[in-house]
């Protein structure tokens, strides 16, 4: 037993006498406590003081209505159920005033499940909000309120921004998701998984291939049933295009922010190259109708060699425009000390993805818990310290180079091999699990419950849900003009995040 | 600078010369479902599909319903001697019942691509194109955003972007419109001056999708506004989206002449 392990399995045993936490079985890389709703917040604390990430808090229905909360420690996912009612909510949503990465978290599960305050009207929710309602919190003379959304300038997905500002400096920002909210995670509810993950697909388009392949993996995991290795070597190429389609998209947006038109063009093509793969491998220029809970539907339609031979093309331009990029002073000038967030804010926020490894947090969810072909494929976390947009972009420059790396591995592994392609699940099963992957906006975890083959329970915890509370403290030493460029560093969605 | 230049230059044209000449997809491109046979059907066709797009009416034909249908394959997959995807970009229509297919004798026919061509060349003010998300889920944002690439390039027919919704001619609205971008929806309709066309971009804008109606959404923009160009998809192409703004156009300029 090495070290790690066994400081781990002390810190189990120390946690579940401490809490008189009783610990449940669970698939592999789950570690499931259950312990009394007035002792979560206690658990919670602990696992905090021990080094765990806040992942996510929310309302599981089986086998009996409870809080779950998950947290991530050394390469396990620690899931805290406590079974409760409504009545004991409260206690359990105190996490949310002490560990900044909660607040959200906690807050939509209030709004959701908790009491409804009487004064709701009055009440500013998280939830449901309301686009004319304005808040001013700095005073001052010449301080005002520009309310940026939801309807946004651009083309550009629903959110509002209150930017309290006197023109130039930007005391106080802050977001206002949940204008999108659609209530994807009880469209779930009672669907077949083969059915449902169409609707995993399409919480948040730009990452079809994550959602469908963390949902699809939490299915398996609950079923036992893990797929073909051939499946796995094919949701990783599917991922890495798409995290190099979200990589390019959010380096032509900061160059058109910077009126760098020809840069923005540039990389505009090398995306819509990807997208144009993407669309010859499965029909689908999002990479839809492919990733299905069991394996993957069809081998990829587009010829290995052909696509190999597209991708050295493709790195060849990638350099040079990149290096055009990082020479430009007029772009780089913007990015350089933009919105710098420090790491033990980012820690503190639980923050996931290049926004993360942007302020030099190793967390990837490939390397700390990897998962299909990420346990063959080597992988190279990237990172950058100095914590403001230009490390953002760097970080995501350096991954699509990584991206490129892992598609050539994984597209040689299918080219010289053959197998099947899908495993047929039991269609009666039960059971519950989590699933992740590493988006191309952060890890991504959603959690599934079967009950005789019926879905009853999903809950996704979105990396752009998790981050974006970060953007109101990310303007420390900006001005207004950075906005844009801050806001696109950070390379969310809000389609994710609102659900 | 010039190196940026000189790098912009250094390609060949590679815009698209839609709509003057087709633009084909890849084969396999999954454009929309075709019926192959509608008769005899029997009713557990559809249990296929996850938004309800199939229909059976008594005489037991079969419908496809293009506005819902997120061109996800199950159908195709169960019954490929009744459904099939066509590789094809073009798919918007001016009437919701035209995205219903078969299409009864009654449904007027759609301007062709040449037509749209002779429209778009005599477009002699810009069109300004206003958007607004309703709670799309995210990907038809980059399908618009995709018509200003050098790829599409939509300017080049005379279609320009606009913030301001007063400047605006034509509204791009995505989403099954969620109950808080209801307000906002209206108000930036009402503000854009006559003649104006509404133009629902995606299958959830076109249906709902996969969210039907009811408190959190109204399930369709037509539920909200009159729609006057529906272009499905889950999400539309570029090129789809291109040819529902050239239908709009040819409304605007039907009103202006």
């Amino acid at each position: 037993m090495t070290s790690a392990t066994k400081e781990q399995s002390e810190l189990w045993a120390g946690l579940a006498e401490d809490l008189g936490a009783v610990q449940e079985p669970a698939p592999s890389e789950e570690r499931r406590l259950r312990v009394p709703a007035a002792d979560f917040d206690r658990a919670a604390r602990v696992l905090k003081e021990a080094g765990a990430r806040f992942v996510t808090v929310f309302a599981a229905s089986t086998p009996e209505p409870a809080i779950i909360g998950a947290f991530a420690l050394r390469g396990e996912l620690v899931v805290v159920r406590a079974p409760t009612d409504d009545t004991d909510l409260a206690a359990v949503l105190t996490i949310g005033d002490w560990w900044p990465a909660a607040r959200w978290a906690a807050q939509e599960l209030a709004e959701r499940h908790g009491p409804r305050p009487a004064n709701r009207s009055k009440k500013r929710l998280l939830t449901a909000p309301d686009a004319d309602l304005l808040d001013r919190h700095v005073s001052g003379l010449d301080v005002f309120t520009i309310p940026y959304g939801p309807v946004r300038s651009g083309i550009f997905e629903a959110i509002q921004f209150q930017i309290e500002t006197g023109g130039e400096d930007v005391p106080r920002v802050q977001t206002r998701p949940f204008f999108k909210h659609r209530g994807r995670e009880q469209r779930f509810v009672r669907l077949r998984p083969d059915k449902a993950v169409y609707v995993a697909e399409r919480v948040a388009g730009i990452a079809s291939v994550a959602y469908a392949s963390a949902f699809s993996q939490a299915v398996e995991r609950a079923l036992g049933a893990p797929p073909p290795p051939r499946a796995e070597r094919w949701r990783a190429v599917y991922g890495e295009l798409e995290r190099m389609a979200c990589h390019l998209d959010v380096i032509a947006k900061e160059a058109e922010t910077a009126a760098l038109y020809v840069g923005q063009a540039r990389f505009q093509i090398l995306k819509e190259r990807v997208m144009r793969w993407r669309s010859r491998l499965t029909g689908s220029r999002f990479g839809r109708g492919m990733i299905v809970p069991g394996g993957v539907r069809f081998e990829g339609a587009m010829g290995l060699d052909e696509l190999l031979g597209e991708i050295d093309a493709f790195e060849v331009d990638l350099r040079r425009d990149r290096r055009l990029f990082v020479g430009t002073a007029s772009m780089t000038d913007r990015l350089v000390g933009s919105g710098r967030l420090p790491r033990a804010l980012v820690e503190d926020y639980g923050a996931v993805g290049p926004l993360a490894r942007g302020s030099g947090l190793s967390t990837d969810a490939r390397h700390e818990r990897p998962y299909g072909d990420y346990k063959r494929l080597g992988l190279q976390v990237i990172t950058a310290s100095e914590g403001d947009a230009m490390a953002r972009v760097n970080v995501r420059f350096r991954e699509l180079g990584e991206s490129l790396r892992l598609l050539r591995q994984s597209i040689d592994q299918l080219r010289r091999s053959n197998g099947e392609l899908q495993k047929r699940l039991p269609t009666d099963g039960s059971g519950s699990a989590f699933g992740w992957v590493e988006a191309p906006q952060g890890e991504l975890v959603i959690w599934v419950e079967l009950r005789d083959g019926l879905l009853e329970r999903v809950h996704i915890a979105s990396p752009s849900l998790r981050n974006w509370a970060l953007f109101d403290h990310a303007f420390p030493r900006d001005v207004l003009t950075d906005f844009a460029f801050i806001e696109h560093s950070f390379g969310l969605t809000p389609a994710g995040a609102d659900r | 600078m010039l190196q940026w230049i000189a790098r912009g230059l250094g390609k060949g044209r590679i815009t698209t010369r839609y709509p003057r000449h087709a633009e084909a997809p890849p084969a396999g491109f999954r454009g929309r479902i075709d019926v192959l046979d509608s008769d005899a059907a029997p009713a557990e066709l559809t249990g296929l599909c996850p938004t309800a797009a199939i229909a059976i009416d008594r005489q037991r034909r079969l419908t496809v319903d293009r506005g819902r249908c997120i061109l996800c394959g199950a159908c195709v997959q169960a019954a490929p001697d009744r459904f099939a995807f066509v590789a094809q970009y073009e798919t918007a229509t001016r009437t919701r019942s035209a995205l219903i297919v078969p299409e009864d004798r009654e449904t007027p026919l759609e301007p062709l691509r040449e037509t749209l061509a002779e429209q778009a060349r005599a477009l002699r003010r810009s069109i300004h194109v206003r958007h607004i998300d309703c709670g799309s889920d995210g990907s038809e944002e980059w399908e618009i955003q995709a018509l200003w690439n050098p790829y599409y390039d939509i300017q080049r027919l005379g279609f320009f972007l606009t913030n301001a919704p007063r400047h605006a001619d034509i509204l791009l609205a995505t989403g099954p419109v969620t109950s808080a971008m209801r307000g906002p929806l209206e108000r930036t309709w009402d503000v854009m001056p006559r003649p104006k066309a509404l133009v629902a971009v995606g299958s959830d804008a076109c249906s709902g999708g996969l969210s039907d109606a009811g408190d959190l959404a109204a399930g369709s923009v037509d539920a909200v506004l009159p729609v006057d160009v529906y272009v499905p998809g889950s999400p539309p192409s570029p090129i789809a989206i291109m040819h529902g703004l050239l239908l709009a156009t040819g409304l605007l300029q039907a009103v202006a002449a």
